[in-house]
């Protein structure tokens, strides 16, 4: 089932490239806010352990990817590689300190992570070019292909949703997913039960800012020039967050629907919502807070999950 | 640099803005304290009084100061509102959900701000509060100064009505404990409507006292979210004399830092002091060691 639909997504983009030219740019920019908000439900949807401080991974994959390029002409997959480890690094850091704290306290100290590392690339000019940022102006050619063409862009957006989904559902499936929820639900229990929830949640947090930090690094090139504003921002923190939360946490293609929907929502409506982009964020959280608290796709699967029992009950 | 001058100067000027971060976070204590709920609409709530007195003083010509007796009264209807209607659904409901939707909140309000009143940087021009006293040999604006005043006058009339009355009596029995307070009869679903109200009178309040000492921009509110954040957690969320230490100290430390090591971490030094207190010390700066089961 899981591969269907992975195969529905791969159909879907190809549709949208052919039949969609004009709208390129705009499906990288779905493709990539659903890549992750899908790295981060691993932590915060799997591992319940909600976190409002994710740009910091896009920044930093933005940012080494334009440092490793520009400065140490190396080649992009090298500085992808290098921003995985560095963002991984940085999440085994950031959750052995914080991962002590629970609830409200853990989310409160994610932004505040966050907002330090802003800060640090506004401050540091040496090596972020300070508030004025860094451009990329040239890249290694991996295959004979130009990773500044939007069409490239789009395959590699592509490729980039498609690896974070089968790495989602790899790991969801399996034994540390398991745990993942175990912890979710109750760490005492979990902990009774011979799980080590700390280095659950570690593995989570590792892979979810891995795979954030090399959107990130896609984003840098698709953007070339960089500024901290944009890309640390809490605000691109929250959009993932939110994105993932109204498709619904914890569920595979829960975060992919809440970024398709809210994405061509904006789009479609442009005119009106131009400059009410927030406002429809902050709306729509509310309402699915209040009313459907699983999320859309969560509530959808809860809903034929009881219709299955209905039936059965009559029959 | 050298003396003992510019180091007071500082020290005062920090505890003047300390004041004013101390106001607002009193409210987000108070809230956290009775409620468990983490407010993340709070800095917009401040932004909100910001424009408040902003578009009396352009309209009606009425002086800031004299907004606070609007605002006061505006902000406790609009928060009882809006707990009555959003957040009162929530009151047992699991993990962050309350904390999702206050940050909801937080952005309808900041673009709601920005589709009234555009995103160009306003502010209140008093002839009057731009003024310096000297006292001492340290230099004091006027403005500053009526905002340590009205300070500490709200928070007194807070102190009062918390302990002094019966309704304060109501607000402190259910932050201790609410099934208690409802088996003595005490209506905490009114407290609950009543405490978010006064959060977000005093937000309001220093959003009014800071509209003429700086320009309002519509997503003024995060910064302030965060440095309310801050001085709670200084001082132990849910505690209101913590919040009032935390907020003076906060504004002492990013005075301090921002002349004697680097102005561009300004915002940076609040929130390392946050990360370092939550960590190894989340009862708070002044709070006694307690075990929550």
């Amino acid at each position: 089932m899981t591969y269907l639909r992975l195969g529905l997504v791969a159909i879907a983009g190809l549709a949208w490239f052919i039949f969609l030219p004009d709208y390129r740019t705009l499906g990288i920019n779905l493709m990539l806010l659903a890549g992750w908000a899908t790295a981060w439900d691993l932590l915060g949807g799997w591992s319940g352990q909600t976190s409002l401080g994710h740009a910091a991974f896009v920044g930093l994959g933005a940012y080494t990817i334009a440092v490793t390029s520009t400065r140490w002409d190396l080649a992009p997959w090298w500085g992808a590689l290098l921003a995985m480890a560095l963002a991984a690094a940085l999440a085994l850091l950031w959750g052995k300190l914080t991962f002590r704290l629970r609830g409200s306290y853990f989310v409160l100290a994610s932004i505040a992570v966050a907002e330090i590392l802003r800060l640090v690339a506004i401050n540091e000019r040496q090596l972020t070019g300070g508030a004025i940022g860094l451009f990329i102006f040239d890249l290694k050619e991996p295959f004979g292909l130009d990773l500044f063409d939007r069409g490239v862009e789009f395959w590699v957006a592509l490729g980039y949703l498609g690896l974070v989904l089968v790495v989602a559902a790899f790991v969801t499936r399996g034994r540390l997913g398991y745990q993942m929820r175990a912890v979710r639900e109750d760490e005492p229990s979990a902990e009774a039960a011979g799980i080590n929830p700390e280095a659950v949640k570690l593995w989570a947090f590792a892979i979810s800012g891995g795979l954030t930090a090399l959107g990130g690094c896609l984003y840098g090139i698709v953007l070339s020039a960089l500024q901290p504003q944009p890309l640390f921002e809490i605000h691109l923190s929250v959009r993932i967050a939110l994105v993932a939360i109204i498709g619904g946490r914890g569920t595979l293609f829960g975060p992919l629907v809440g970024a398709a929907l809210i994405t061509v929502a904006a789009e479609l409506f442009r005119n009106v919502f131009a400059e009410a982009n927030l406002l429809i964020y902050g709306a729509l959280i509310v309402v699915v807070v209040l009313f459907a608290p699983s999320g859309m796709l969560g509530e959808l699967q809860r809903w034929m999950v009881r219709r299955r029992y209905a039936r059965s009950a009559q029959g | 640099m050298e003396g003992l001058a510019p180091l007071l100067q500082n020290i005062t000027g920090g505890l003047l803005i300390g004041g004013i971060y101390a106001l607002i976070g009193v409210g987000l204590s108070l809230i956290f304290g009775v409620m468990r709920v983490i407010n993340f609409a709070h800095g917009e709530f401040v932004a909100i009084g910001m424009y408040l007195a902003i578009a009396l003083f352009a309209d009606l010509g009425l002086d800031p100061y004299v907004s606070l007796l609007i605002a006061l009264p505006a902000g406790l209807v609009a928060g009882w509102l809006i707990q009555r209607v959003v957040l009162a659904r929530l009151i047992d409901a699991p993990g962050d959900s309350t904390l999702l939707v206050t940050l909801g909140l937080s952005l309808v309000i900041a673009n709601a701000l920005f589709l009234l009143f555009g995103a160009e940087p306003k502010s209140i021009y008093l002839p009057y509060a731009t003024a310096t006293v000297d006292v001492a040999g340290i230099r004091l604006p006027v403005a500053q100064l009526i905002a340590g005043a009205i300070t500490v006058g709200v928070i007194t009339l807070l102190w009062l009505v918390l302990n002094r009355t019966e309704i304060g009596r109501a607000v402190r029995a259910t932050a201790q404990n609410r099934l208690g307070a409802e088996l003595v009869g005490v209506n905490t679903r009114q407290v609950h409507a009543l405490v978010f109200g006064l959060g977000m009178a005093l937000a309001m309040a220093a959003g009014v006292i800071l509209a003429p000492l700086l320009f309002a921009i519509p997503t003024v509110g995060s910064s302030y979210t965060l440095k309310a954040f801050v001085v709670t957690v200084l001082g132990g969320l849910g505690s209101v004399p913590g919040a009032i230490g935390g907020g003076l100290l906060l504004g002492v430390v990013e005075f301090l830092g921002a002349s004697y090591l680097s102005s561009g971490y300004r915002d940076a030094y609040g929130l390392f002091a946050f990360l370092l207190v939550l960590l190894f010390r989340p009862q708070g700066l002044f709070g006694r060691e307690t075990k929550r089961v």
